[in-house]
């Protein structure tokens, strides 16, 4: 296996300004992850503008980013434990053994040990990604245009029914962000489309307007909905080292839902919470013996952490081998690549492996730099907490509006920006989640584009579209992953029927 | 079904029929594109014909099970949630003609409010944002913020 790239990458990686821009972003990324009222989407979406519009070459931004997703995924755990609410989705199942151990006065022991674990998830998902990207790359190099539409297929099925319980929303999501894609000037045809003779729609609608309207601006509305929800955080932390017999205890834990965590962030659509919540049954099935889970056991907290960080390192394997975001986060970060004209995809680990290389290797040490933040400073990672809303969402509008204006200089891009949040915030409140929209919208034009080249190719003929093994093989995976969850659903409703008939047979 | 629930379907409904609603001019809008060549058999209109009508049928689906949905605020909440959009559509319209740092302190002074911070407290972090953000963006990133055209 050629690694070349990753020595390269920590040529990159470990320059002054690079080093530089990864530790700021480790430092954000855990303030990020540890306020509740916003995750790692919206950390990335508000500093995105920021880094493109400082000139920062791709490289560095994409370590910015990154280091600001992981970041988010160790900070996750802070408000989880010392205040019951998860800074992020992948955090939900930390709170079930990491705030019972805070109201027992172990709220330091908690969290250091989270720390370790989120470490160990880091390390392992990053060795993983490093030895796994190379080869889905050169599997993925063979790729022609009909291969790569039926992929994105693929990636939408996957998503439409993995991420959460109503697919037809999340399939409705992809549609949306599909449609937005296809705003401004088609290439192939010089034709404007839905651009309403609006000169700055020309070059279609602009990723950070999209990104920061749906995560930041809607966000402001909840927050403020949910805003007076009392919480307490817990003050006391206690001692911040951990026993040794712990961590033996945790190791196999560890390990084991590293693996999980790497494992699902690779499939598309999935993401941290489905990991951690995988990661932790499996954990209580194969450990809980004396029925200590939920109850302030330290492998209930190591197994969520470990994987929620696997994980994040897991996702950027399909996003940057085969241009498909493994979750949310992936997909704005994918949108970020493409602001510097760059396109993912099998060809990004040849053409520059100075930004794989890069990122895979700023993981390596971001993970040892989150560990140094973590440890020491989580006293005052854990003063965010207290920040009030009227000091918070403010920042937040003003990130959202001079990010938005140091992009484009135009006060058209904050109105739209504007009413794409306030279409956001009534989708939300329709239970619509905003990831599939971004994931649609980075993947339409790219999906749009193969599919015209694939039929210019045959001539119009849709036969291309199952004419290699690759497609077919893609095409069955695509069916077997949409259909495969109703068709458990259906079973395990029948299964839970009988049984009730069963009980009630005995009872009468 | 409990009132919740009931909530949950209404707002599931109407949604459902927004959305058929854009999907219908989305597709008609698609499929009255004008374009003189194309260099792909599908050109520029299918594309969103065919989202349009995968839109539409996604909507009958979701009409039949609207799954679960979030109540609207109401009462006071209801006039808090509404004051951030319009406090904001405000000082969007005003920001190049009064400048950055009125305008910002307007949004962040207003939202302080909304989000139920004392009077007092509110200008201070509003001056304290304004001051703020001008220092980082304009001098450190070193990004054009406008000053206003007001005051010249």
């Amino acid at each position: 296996m050629n690694l070349d790239y990753l020595w390269h990458g920590f040529a990159v990686a470990l320059t002054g300004q690079n080093l530089l821009v990864g530790l700021i972003g480790c430092f954000i990324g855990t303030l990020v992850g540890a306020l509740p009222a916003i995750g790692p989407i919206n950390g990335i979406a508000l500093l995105l503008p920021i880094a493109y519009s400082m000139g920062l070459p791709a490289e560095s931004t994409m370590i910015l980013l990154s280091a600001i997703y992981c970041g988010a995924e160790y900070g996750g755990r802070i408000s989880s434990i010392l205040l019951n609410v998860p800074g992020d989705a992948g955090a939900v199942m930390t709170a079930l053994d990491g705030y019972p151990m805070a109201r027992q006065g172990r709220a330091g022991e908690a969290l250091t040990l989270s720390g370790i674990s989120s470490f160990v998830g880091g390390i392992l998902g990053s060795i993983g990604l490093a030895l796994f990207a190379p080869v889905l790359a050169s599997l993925a190099i063979g790729f022609g245009p009909a291969e790569y539409f039926v992929l994105m297929v693929f990636a939408f099925a996957t998503l439409g029914s993995m991420v959460g319980n109503q697919p037809v929303k999340t399939l409705i999501g992809c549609t949306l962000g599909l449609m937005l894609a296809t705003v401004g000037l088609d290439a192939t045809s010089g034709a404007y489309r839905f651009t309403f003779n609006q000169p700055e729609l020309g070059d279609g609608i602009e990723f950070v307007v999209l990104v920061i309207g749906l995560f930041s601006i809607s966000e402001a509305l909840v927050i403020l909905e949910h805003q007076g929800r009392g919480f307490t955080v817990i003050r006391e932390l206690g001692r911040m080292t951990v026993r040794a017999a712990d961590v033996a205890r945790c190791t196999g834990t560890m390990l084991r839902s590293s693996v999980i965590g790497f494992v699902v962030g690779v499939l598309p659509g999935t993401g941290a919470s489905v990991s951690s919540a995988i990661a932790y049954t499996t954990e209580k099935r194969l450990s809980d013996t004396e029925d200590t889970f939920g109850k302030g056991d330290v492998r209930g907290l190591a197994a969520p952490e470990a994987a929620n960080n696997a994980t994040a390192c897991g996702a950027f394997v399909p996003m940057l081998t085969l241009g498909i975001p493994g979750s949310g986060t992936t997909a704005v970060m994918l949108g970020a690549l493409m602001l510097y004209n760059i396109q993912p995809g099998p060809m990004l680990l040849t053409e520059r492996p100075e930004i794989v290389g890069g990122l895979v290797a700023s993981l390596f040490i971001g993970n040892f730099l989150l560990l140094l933040l973590n440890l020491p400073l989580v006293n005052i990672f854990a003063r965010v907490l207290t920040v009030p809303n009227w000091l918070l969402v403010p920042g937040i509008l003003v990130l959202s509006i001079v990010g938005v204006y140091s992009s484009h200089a135009s006060v058209f891009a904050i109105f739209l920006m504007f009413g794409i949040g306030m279409a956001g915030w009534l989708l939300r409140k329709a239970g619509f989640d905003m990831a599939p929209i971004i994931l649609g919208f980075v993947l339409g034009h790219v999906m749009e584009i193969n599919l015209r080249n694939a039929l210019a190719i045959s001539g119009g003929e849709l036969s291309i579209l199952f004419s290699s093994a690759i497609c077919i093989v893609l095409w069955v995976m695509a069916a077997a992953v949409a259909v495969l969850p109703t068709i458990l659903s259906w079973r395990s409703r029948r299964l839970k029927v009988a049984r009730t008939a069963r009980m009630a047979a005995t009872d009468g | 079904m409990s009132d919740k629930a009931g909530t949950a379907h209404l707002i599931g409904r109407i949604s459902a029929l927004c959305l058929f609603g854009l999907a219908v001019a989305y597709g008609i809008g698609g499929a009255s594109i004008e374009y003189a060549f194309s260099s792909d058999p599908l050109g520029p209109r299918m594309v969103p014909v065919g989202l349009a009508i995968i839109l539409g049928l996604l909507c009958l689906l979701y009409v039949r099970s609207p799954g679960t949905a979030e109540a609207f605020p109401s009462g006071r909440l209801l006039w808090r949630v509404l004051a951030v959009p319009l406090l904001l559509v405000v000082c969007i319209a005003i920001f190049e003609t009064v400048g950055f740092a009125v305008s910002i302190f307007l949004l962040t002074f207003g939202t302080g409010l909304i989000f139920g911070a004392p009077l007092g407290y509110a200008a201070v972090g509003a001056a304290g944002h304004a001051a703020l953000w001008w220092f980082i963006f304009s001098y450190l990133l070193q990004v054009y913020l406008p000053t206003g055209t007001l005051f010249g």
